[in-house]
């Protein structure tokens, strides 16, 4: 199939009044739900994902997108505004945008942050488009063993960059490798830690154990301190964005955009080290790097173009590998499982018309998000007024009702349930919960094809070194797990 | 006796603004006991393993022994780690609940085994809205108004998406039926 004919085929698929107003509509949720603190992206993409059962497949999708794309931008509001940042990649905005809102000039840093937002979505979507095509096509020679060397690589990444122990996101990332082994062998069918319980047999929900470790310990927090959220919004002030500020910052936009691109394009890195590395550049090259810290605007513009360059780029590995960018994707990748279909090189032969579909959507949402945008930063009041101590309520209810909605399952709701509590206990022993969602997806596929290279074999281990892109992928797990080991040697010694 | 329990387990757990040092530790510890856990009782007893395979590395246990290995490695790296670790509680993660808290977590806990209980015989709609209003109440909610409209609307309007235009067939309960 041609490139028009696969274009044609997508704008086939997505020209549809359903497959925009979802996408419209989840940009609308995401900026909401980025917008309130505590909320996070994660959650709202989270709890969106069981009202995707019943759409079309592409409709679902984007509406998912939406959420996500939404998430990252309105993440910056209460960022600016509040000093709390709505996602954790918005904590760089802080730096700058706060002391911005401090001397009345929020509305100028919340429109640069918009600016900025949508710049570096639009460059993260074409980065997309153009590469994730070619990198399927080139996975298309992948076998288990290239995959087991890939998945482990991406295992090594995701343990090495989450948050300030390395040591606990690589125990967050096993306790992950763990969960997933729950349920019947691959290989023999045999049990493995299913107690003799068929609900067990299938191993556990993956909704259910992302639900209960990103929206149910944000309830039982609330029930431990009620009144931690309260604090005092800022008013937007008179002076907006201009033209000039923008051309001002515009160097460290495009630096940042490209920041994000190539930092999200590596599976497990994330927005939040993107948006920093992003800051810091534009810091050193600046010629206004003393104001930085004390309310420059170009600090906010590289911040929010760091955070929202990774946006279009995590969906890079998703789409052309089928191993997720970030914790959203992972989240949206249960999407695409619910609806049938396997992300991945294959998905490039046998359902290019939704890649294509989603290709277009993306381009779309880069105008959403500005035209949402807009209006959310002068609606963010109503939103911050939003009672905290009934929104929690509903994310409860809200949790029962999608995790139920997977399998018509109560059984589900119970794993919740449990995985709420699993990861409370991470979050107040400072567990990154990332690291074990995507190691409980990974898990299986490391496994599965740990198990198929062994047994093309004859479980001779030296398949796992069979070519030069296994050697690529193996090389690249030694450098950063020495890399790893290194820098905790550093931080431990006194 | 519930009451009790509850101070007791609130005063063993008081420390609750933990520093690195005993975060590192306690985790240590927590992933060695784990990993003997897993290796010498939960492997051996739950998973099975058919006597006719050939090769160790294709074994249903082969996997769960080597993350139970590697779990044990990282324990013992933390339990290291511990040891340069500062013993000073970062501001930013200072506790500042007050001495009620542990007592609306165990309330919260129950709220959850007895939603479990309740789903199939209350139905999910009825279940749903007395755990809105209890955990607005249990959160101390300064708008007791609202709290009860929602509590009725929120799981109402998501029964009618997910029953009717979702298709999910939803608990009804044995006692009242919705439509």
């Amino acid at each position: 199939m041609s490139f028009v004919d696969s274009l044609m085929a997508g704008l086939s698929l997505v020209w549809s009044f359903e497959a925009f107003f979802a996408l419209f509509a989840g940009i609308c949720i995401g900026v909401v739900g980025g917008a309130i603190p505590g909320l996070s992206a994660t959650m709202a993409v989270a709890l969106t994902l069981p009202f995707t059962f019943a759409m079309q497949p592409i409709t679902g999708i984007l509406l998912l997108l939406g959420v996500y794309k939404g998430g990252i931008f309105g993440g910056s509001i209460p960022a600016i505004l509040i000093k709390t940042p709505g996602t954790p990649a918005s904590s760089a905005t802080i730096l700058d945008g706060y002391p911005m809102a401090e001397r009345g000039e929020a509305g100028r840093a919340l429109g640069m942050a918009l600016w900025a937002s949508c710049t570096a979505d639009l460059v993260s979507n074409l980065a997309l488009i153009l590469f994730a095509g070619w990198l399927a096509s080139f996975a298309l020679n992948f076998g288990p063993p290239e995959f087991f060397a890939l998945i482990l690589f991406s295992l090594t990444i995701i343990a090495g960059v989450s948050g300030d122990s390395l040591l606990r996101g690589a125990l967050s990332a096993l306790l992950g490798l763990l969960l997933a082994t729950v349920g019947l062998d691959l290989v023999y069918g045999t049990n493995r830690f299913t107690f003799g319980d068929p609900n067990m047999m299938g191993g556990l929900n993956f909704i259910a154990v992302l639900i209960g470790l990103f929206a149910i310990p944000e309830v039982i927090a609330m029930a431990w301190n009620p009144t931690a959220h309260l604090g005092k919004a800022r008013s937007l002030g008179t002076s907006k964005v201009t033209l000039t500020d923008y051309r001002r910052s515009f160097k460290s936009i495009i630096r940042g955009s490209f920041i994000g691109v190539f930092l999200g394009s590596i599976p497990g890195i994330g927005a939040a080290p993107s948006a920093f590395l992003s800051y810091s550049e534009a810091r050193r090259k600046s010629p206004n790097k003393e104001n930085f810290g004390k309310g420059e605007i170009e600090g906010v513009a590289a911040s929010e173009a760091g955070n929202n360059g990774v946006a279009g780029a995590t969906l890079i590995p998703l789409l052309a590998l089928g191993v997720p960018g970030d914790v959203i994707t992972a989240i949206i990748i249960g999407a695409f499982m619910v609806h049938g279909l396997q992300p991945g090189p294959m998905m490039f032969i046998l359902n290019v018309d939704i890649i294509y579909g989603l290709f277009i959507g993306l381009i779309v949402s880069s105008v959403f998000l500005f035209l949402v945008g807009s209006v959310a930063i002068r609606g963010f009041k109503f939103v911050a007024d939003v009672p905290k101590r009934i929104l929690m309520p509903t994310v409860l209810v809200l949790c029962i009702y999608g995790v139920f909605a997977v399998n018509n399952n109560i059984f589900d709701v119970g794993v919740m349930f449990a995985m709420g509590w699993v990861g409370y206990l991470m979050v107040r022993y400072r567990v990154p919960a990332a690291p074990f969602l995507i190691a409980f997806i990974l898990g299986p596929l490391l496994e599965d094809n740990f198990r198929q290279s062994m047994l093309m074999s004859g479980s001779d281990l030296m398949i796992l070194l069979r070519g030069p892109i296994t050697w690529f992928f193996w090389v690249l797990t030694v450098i950063t797990v020495v890399a790893i080991l290194r820098n905790v040697v550093k931080n431990t010694t006194p | 006796m519930f009451a009790a329990t509850i101070e007791v387990a609130a005063d063993a757990l008081r420390e609750c603004s933990m520093s690195p040092k005993t975060v590192q530790f306690q985790l240590g510890l927590g992933a060695c006991v784990t990993a003997l856990f897993l290796a010498f009782v939960a492997i051996p007893t739950w998973v099975s393993s058919p006597s006719n395979v050939s090769n160790i590395v294709l074994s249903p246990v082969f996997w769960p022994y080597v993350l139970t290995a590697l779990t044990g490695l990282t324990g013992v790296g933390l339990l290291l780690v511990s040891r340069y670790a500062s013993a000073t509680v970062d501001p930013e993660h200072e506790d500042l609940s007050d001495g009620k808290a542990w007592h609306r977590l165990a309330t919260l806990a129950v709220i959850m085994i007895i939603t479990m209980f309740a789903l199939p015989r209350l139905g999910m709609v009825w279940t749903t809205m007395i755990v809105f209003g209890v955990t607005a109440l249990l959160f101390r909610s300064r708008h007791p108004k609202t709290a009860l409209i929602c509590a009725i609307a929120i799981p109402l309007l998501l029964y009618l998406f997910f029953a009717h235009v979702a298709g999910v067939a939803i608990p009804q309960g044995i006692f009242v039926r919705l439509p």
